[in-house]
């Protein structure tokens, strides 16, 4: 059997890890399924947001289509993506461009 | 431990109990909302989706577990802190299965507000429409008693 690792060139890896790096955003997306309160206690749930805070991201997902709820390291963001997706809502991750 | 008992209609939730069973059917096989990321690694992609499906496949079950034979007797179902986690995200993801299902000809902006005349619609989707609004009417009641157990758990 291959090991995919030894078959990556060393420009492709680099180009990886680079990718992987910096800063990255998770970003909610709307669905007009889920409730307003229940998605206010999963960010309250996930993030540890107050009441305020988790309102606040709600109202953006709800209005604007999109918010930015976390951002950080891309191994946390997919943390956060996947638990976000076991509370069945919808998180892409995007690279912070600004750092 | 704090518990709440709510007493439902039997003449009215019992039909959506089979809704509810088809959909969970779907749900084995299959996540609520699709995978948005796009840039995993196959292989762990293929590994989220099976953690996933086997969390939501023990939220659907602990559903499909308050409609016991208490219920088909006395028309009571309890939530209480061991299962209003499991239950309130289960109720999510049998409503986002039954918007793909069966309730898409409504239009998003009708499943957001909730304003429907259920007098236009032909008898599977009034019913499908009744399990979505019975599921939100769920997880409305867990998150109005239960949220702190849910945030401290």
């Amino acid at each position: 059997m291959s090991d995919e690792h030894e078959q990556t060139s060393p420009s492709t890896h680099a180009v990886t890890e680079l990718r992987l790096e910096g800063v990255w955003r998770v970003v909610v997306l709307n669905d007009p399924v889920n409730l307003m309160s229940y998605v206010v206690l999963v960010f309250k749930k996930v993030f540890g947001f107050d009441e305020q805070t988790a309102r606040k991201h709600m109202l953006e997902v709800h209005e604007q289509g999109r918010s930015i709820v976390w951002s950080g390291l891309r191994e946390k963001a997919e943390a956060y993506a996947f638990t976000l997706q076991q509370w069945h809502l919808t998180a892409i991750l995007e690279p912070d461009e600004t750092h | 431990m704090k518990r709440i008992e709510v007493k439902l209609a039997l003449p009215i939730v019992a039909p959506l109990l089979d809704v509810i069973r088809e959909l969970a059917d779907g749900l084995k096989k299959n996540l609520a909302a699709p995978l948005a990321l796009t840039d995993l690694d196959p292989e762990f992609a293929d590994a989220w989706t099976g953690e996933l499906l086997s969390a939501q496949n023990d939220d659907v079950h602990a559903l499909l577990g308050l409609f016991d034979d208490e219920f088909f007797r006395e028309g009571v179902v309890a939530f209480d802190e061991d299962n209003a986690e499991s239950i309130v995200r289960a109720c999510a993801a049998v409503r986002l299965r039954l918007r793909e299902r069966y309730l898409k000809p409504l239009g998003d902006e009708s499943l957001e507000t909730g304003d429907v005349d259920m007098t236009t619609l032909d008898e599977p989707l009034r019913k499908a429409f009744t399990c979505y609004l019975f599921l939100a009417t769920v997880q409305e009641l867990i998150i109005q008693h239960l949220d702190s157990s849910i945030l401290e758990s």
